[in-house]
């Protein structure tokens, strides 16, 4: 009995933790079902009497939702794609090509990226995106968001593709394959778990990200998910019923990708520490 | 020994898109804010009108007192997660080490916050604070607590915003303290319990011990996350009420992109810079100089 008690006192602690955690999603989702700000002040934990499911709809449609969804989509996905091609393409030069001195003097200089604090760095940026007249494009982020994920990428794949047995080159060369040969046939299919892990890791902060995205894009069509949800929480002040629905567009895709793949996830942002 | 391997022109073609975006983003933000950190350029005239001012953004900086308070708000974010996150973090990571069922289910759902937008946390947490209908203040009433306007509040905007930060990120590294408790070997653990160590007595004489340095690294970049937190004060208060949330970072873009003062907001952004490495040096003297790396 006292055994028990004792093992259960962790256990309360951290049901606690859970509860402090999980209730704020729970809140949120069982507000978006609601009529309106009335129906969630008179029963706020609890689930509606009745479904209103039309703050979906109203939030998806009307709120433009659905435009800041698709922009966040497409641009976090191609920014994460690029983002592995050139940095891949890096490791791939500086870890298996022979150019022992200057690829480590390269190697060691993407690595002091991950010391520079990238908020501070907000401005020159700024300019820099002006300069080369991409402002108010989405290029305006694509671009930033894989020079930034360069280092944390690089440190990742060279760290995978060194540890590769180097005959495999060495057969490859036999048969006659080109660099480019081995790293398009070879290297680049072994490294694919490397490479899930840095995508996903790339994409989420990508699909996260709001500085930029809400100072380098002005024109409400383009702009991405986060920055629209402040937008639209701005305007609709006094709706909360349909912010809520709002959060949760937001919020279900990484719940999603986090359920399949949540050992990946933790794996690959616990390691790119300095980003978070 | 192997030609292929050893085309430059295919080494140049694979290193030259990385290395180019890398300086674009990494060495050239740098000299340029340092540069224009001495100007008073406002970010739009033409560039050959820019005026050399020497220090001055420097010492206008540091003798405004709303600077200061944006100092100091940096200093809240860094005490607040030394001395109250920290500890719930080691506490946290060592219950969850101890316990053996729902392990999996606590990892999973206290890392969750971590990987979401701050933006859209930054929301979430604007509802619960809400004055009328929100969360907090329902479950205050319960206690007889009136209405709390926590937000609009100077006394408590500052607070609300660090425990939405600390809600956030505190799983982020619970994740990482676990992860080195459970790479300490068994045995260590096992001897001592066999010698009747208590499970407190292990926790605080063997495990405690082996991840103070995994502890400092969650330091390290708690002060450098504390020294960079912009997003969730432009998205929960947007630095109000009047000024009392302002953290360096949104100074610096309220000067720099909404006020054209484009000169002295890169001085602000270099102040950020330092007082980072000054933060970071003063750790590193006092606290982390005697840690090593332990191999088992």
């Amino acid at each position: 009995m006292v055994r028990n008690l004792k093992r259960g006192i962790p256990h309360l602690f951290l049901l606690g933790y859970l509860l402090v955690i999980l209730f704020p999603f729970l809140f949120v989702l069982f507000s978006s079902v609601k009529k309106d700000n009335n129906a969630i002040a008179l029963h706020p934990f609890g689930l509606p009497k009745e479904f209103v499911f039309n703050n979906y709809y109203e939030a998806w449609v009307n709120a433009k939702i659905s435009t800041y969804f698709i922009n966040s989509l497409y641009i976090s996905l191609i920014s994460a794609l690029l983002t592995i091609l050139l940095a891949s393409m890096f490791s791939f030069a500086v870890t298996r090509m022979r150019f022992g001195r200057i690829a480590s003097v390269l190697f060691g200089a993407v690595l002091i990226g991950m010391l520079i604090p990238n908020n501070a760095m907000m401005l020159p940026i700024y300019t820099l995106v002006n300069k080369l007249g991409i402002l108010n494009t989405h290029l305006a982020l694509i671009i930033p968001y894989i020079g930034n994920a360069i280092p944390f990428t690089v440190i990742i794949l060279a760290e995978f593709m060194r540890s590769l047995p180097g005959e495999i080159e060495e057969a490859a060369v036999m048969d006659g394959l080109s660099a480019s040969g081995i790293f398009a046939k070879i290297v680049l299919p072994l490294t694919v778990p490397a490479i899930v892990t840095v995508f996903i890791v790339n994409f989420l902060s990508n699909w996260n990200e709001f500085l930029l995205a809400n100072y380098f894009l002005s024109k409400d069509t383009l702009r991405t998910l986060p920055v629209g949800m402040v937008q639209f929480r701005n305007q609709y002040q006094m709706n909360y019923a349909q912010m809520s629905a709002g959060i949760v567009y937001s919020v279900v895709p990484v719940i999603v990708i986090y359920a399949f793949l949540q050992e990946k996830i933790i794996e690959g942002v616990t390691a790119g520490g300095v980003k978070g | 020994m192997n030609k292929a391997m050893k085309n430059p022109t295919v080494f140049i073609l694979f290193v030259l898109p990385a290395v180019m975006l890398f300086l674009m983003f990494f060495i050239y933000p740098i000299f340029s804010s340092l540069y224009f950190s001495f100007t008073s350029w406002n970010g739009v005239a033409k560039l050959d009108k820019i005026k050399y001012i020497g220090i001055d953004n420097f010492t206008k900086a540091l003798g405004q007192d709303r600077f200061w308070v944006a100092v100091k708000n940096n200093a809240y974010f860094i005490l607040f997660s030394v001395f109250l996150q920290v500890p719930v973090i080691v506490i946290f990571s060592l219950l969850i080490a101890h316990v053996k069922k729902l392990k999996g289910l606590y990892k999973t759902a206290i890392f969750l916050p971590s990987i979401m937008s701050t933006a859209v946390i930054g929301i979430l947490w604007g509802f619960i604070y809400e004055p009328d209908i929100g969360l907090l203040n329902k479950i205050l009433s319960f206690f007889g607590i009136g209405k709390i306007y926590w937000l609009s509040d100077n006394t408590y905007a500052m607070l609300s915003i660090l425990i939405t930060n600390a809600w956030q990120w505190t799983g982020y590294y619970i994740i990482m303290v676990l992860a080195a408790i459970l790479s300490i070997p068994k045995e260590l653990e096992e001897a001592a319990a066999i010698d009747g160590a208590t499970a407190y007595q292990r926790a605080t004489r063997i495990v405690l011990p082996l991840i103070t340095p995994i502890i400092s690294v969650v330091v390290m970049l708690s002060i450098a996350g504390a020294m960079k937190a912009a997003d969730i004060v432009i998205v929960m208060t947007n630095g109000g009420p009047a000024g009392s949330t302002e953290v360096m970072a949104t100074y610096m873009i309220r000067y720099a992109i909404t006020s054209f003062k484009y000169g002295y907001g890169n001085s602000i952004a270099v102040l950020i810079f330092i007082f980072t490495l000054i933060v970071t040096l003063i750790y590193q003297l006092l606290v982390a100089r005697r840690n090593e790396r332990i191999e088992y």
